[in-house]
């Protein structure tokens, strides 16, 4: 309806709080086994997500006698749901197929639906694809539940690469346990770049194929080769050596050949991320007394220094939009803390605080939620968060304690 | 004179001057631009903090889930209830309180030493720094915030251009008499997310001058994540 022209004041409105919606899953229909499974993994996947509040099906109403595209809108919209989940799953065979809805419920539409199979034995497959085209169809982004994770796994013995669901769910060792540090994936996800002193005449890089676990070495330079971080066209490597007493950051071809200094200042340049473009390279650096924050394109030009507050910064991790640079800084209490620094404009903004110690921050692949490890619980373990520090949650639960996270590709169309 | 000129003469005068008396109020008498209340909060007592040093998180940190906090059927018993945070709303009311000389006890507690804010300011402040306000718009503004929910389904990007208005109606005891959404922004969960904000308000009374034209003109509000 046209309104009439009149003089009404106008307030403006905006900084709504930002939160979840209320999403019911009812029991699924169909077999008990495989549908129990599948509605697990997809309530954890959502809760985690920090998209969705999932209402407690306590709270929902007896038997109804709705079907799976039988929905009574009203009974749902008065326990407080927003958006519906229904599913059929048939009795596993040597896979489970399940038939999936999104319903939305103030407006009574059904809004996805499909058929979704996974083998038997990984059932939260179903789950997780699922889960990712709920995600895509409101955020119009990827959703990250069928990706994986790299982290060390750290013991009296020594420190072991692992693998592992985006939730920490499934660990698997990439690596024996010896000294083996800073896991980087490839941009397939075939292969996981790691620091190791595995040969005990000091650290260098060697990359371990997943699905194989075949290992090689890949930077023998020097005796220090650090930090390996592939270039997302997976053609490039960054990493950081000491060479003549001086550590710098230096590229190579994905292989390890073609190796390039590309810094040269006095002190430690150190911890190299690429840009989510491939142009340019975040890094820490002391050229300036104290470890901060700089970036620079990948020839070396055009060095700007990005932080300017804390003494200390390190550990630098670019967004995969490309706006954001997160990293740990030691505050005036001399704890380290999650940061992220805007890249235009250099604005702050802290992740974490009074939780521990708060490190090695990693970005999802699509840029909504952060891992980083903590000792906030006891011994140092996986967390993860959203950009803006909001719905930290454990990953990791391991005896002996867990760091220097890596989040894996987005999986292939 | 011939008559004829003159007659012609004097039409064209009394057509130029009706034409005139038509058109040059639409020219010189346009509407004013509409009026735009300033919203004003409380500056926060605080300690200005020092640029070389790391911030602080603007609020407290949010509590750690647990991994069992997906309420799965048969789950443990949920956790107690938490003291919840006090709301704008009953910030500002505490503040008005204080200047009363009616502070509750809780307002008397010691701010945070930590805090960003100005040492003059109110340990119920809201805000970083002042501005200059219109009182019951400001209230209407912070009462219709505290149910300003923007579901986190909507991506960062879509939050950047999304943007609805809505024409409401208030009564003189401060009821919303009723709404229309003037301008939807595109995406229904946001737009049900405003009406659900709309519906879930209870506005202070206006004051007499002003609620004859909130009841007929009603108020514009502009809504953006």
């Amino acid at each position: 309806m046209m309104l009439a022209a009149v003089d009404r004041p106008v307030i403006d409105l905006s900084g709504g709080r930002i939160q979840p919606l209320p999403l019911a899953i009812p029991a699924p229909l169909g077999s008990r086994e495989a549908g129990a499974a599948v509605q697990a993994a997809l309530a954890q996947d959502f809760e985690r997500s920090g998209l969705f509040r999932l209402l407690d099906p306590q709270s929902f109403l007896g038997d109804t006698g709705e079907s799976l595209t039988n929905v009574n809108y009203r009974e749902w919209q008065t326990v407080g749901a927003q958006a519906l989940v229904k599913m059929s799953c048939e009795p596993p065979a040597t896979e489970v197929k399940c038939d999936m809805r999104l319903y939305d419920v103030a407006r009574g539409q059904e809004l996805l639906h499909g058929t979704y199979t996974a083998p038997r034995q990984a059932l939260r497959l179903a789950a997780h694809r699922f889960g990712d085209d709920v995600v895509r169809f409101f955020t119009r982004e990827p959703g990250v539940f069928q990706t994986r994770i790299a982290w060390v796994r750290e013991s009296e013995t020594g420190k072991q690469v692992m693998v592992s669901d985006w939730d920490g769910f499934g660990p698997q060792a990439l690596t024996g346990a010896s000294i083996n540090l800073l896991p980087s994936w490839s941009p397939d996800g075939k292969i996981v770049a790691f620091t190791s002193f595995r040969n005990g005449d000091g650290a260098h890089l060697y990359a371990v194929e997943v699905a194989s676990r075949q290992l090689r070495p890949l930077i023998l330079l020097g005796d220090f080769a650090t930090g390996a971080s592939y270039s997302p066209d997976g053609a490039r490597l960054l990493f950081s050596s000491s060479q003549n007493d001086n550590t710098d950051v230096y590229v190579a071809q994905f292989d390890g050949s073609g190796v390039r200094r590309v810094t040269d200042a006095r002190g430690i340049d150190i911890s190299a991320s690429w840009s989510p473009d491939g142009k340019r390279i975040a890094f820490v650096s002391e050229r300036a007394g104290t470890p901060q924050i700089y970036s620079m394109t990948v020839e070396g030009s055009d060095v700007r220094r990005l932080t300017f507050q804390g003494n200390y910064n390190q550990e630098p991790a670019w967004s995969p939009k490309g706006d954001l640079i997160a990293f740990s800084g030691r505050d005036e209490h001399r704890v380290f803390d999650l940061y992220t620094v805007a890249v235009d404009g250099g604005k702050v903004t802290r992740l974490t605080q009074n939780q521990g110690t708060n490190e090695k921050p990693a970005w999802a692949p699509n840029g909504r939620y952060l891992l980083f490890s903590s000792t906030r619980s006891g011994k140092r373990q996986i967390w993860m968060s959203q950009p803006d520090g909001s719905n930290q949650r454990q990953v990791t639960s391991e005896k002996t304690g867990a760091s220097d996270p890596a989040w894996g590709p987005l999986p292939a169309k | 004179m011939p008559v004829l000129p003159a007659v012609a003469l004097a039409i064209v005068l009394h057509f130029g001057i009706l034409l005139a008396a038509t058109l040059l109020p639409r020219l010189f008498d346009r509407r004013a631009p509409p009026r735009k209340p300033i919203i004003a909060h409380l500056v926060a007592l605080g300690r200005p903090r020092d640029p070389r040093l790391l911030p602080r998180k603007e609020s407290p940190p949010p509590a750690a889930a647990s991994k069992a906090a997906v309420p799965i059927p048969s789950t443990a018993a949920p956790a107690a209830p938490r003291k919840p945070e006090p709301t704008r709303s009953e910030l500002m009311e505490r503040a008005l309180a204080r200047a009363a000389g009616k502070s509750d006890a809780e307002s008397r507690e010691p701010p945070d030493p930590e805090r960003a804010g100005s040492a003059t300011g109110s340990a119920a402040g809201t805000a970083a720094t002042p501005e200059e306000g219109d009182a019951y718009f400001t209230a209407v503004h912070d009462a219709i915030l505290e149910h300003y929910v923007v579901p986190s389904v909507i991506s960062e990007r879509e939050r950047l251009y999304l943007a609805a208005s809505i024409v409401a109606w208030i009564g003189s005891d401060g009821r919303i008499l009723r709404y229309e959404l003037q301008k939807k922004s595109g995406n229904a969960f946001f737009d049900q997310a405003l009406e659900r904000a709309i519906q879930q308000t209870k506005l202070p009374a206006p004051p007499p001058e002003m609620a004859r034209a909130l009841r007929d003109n009603g108020v514009v509000l502009n809504f953006r994540p």
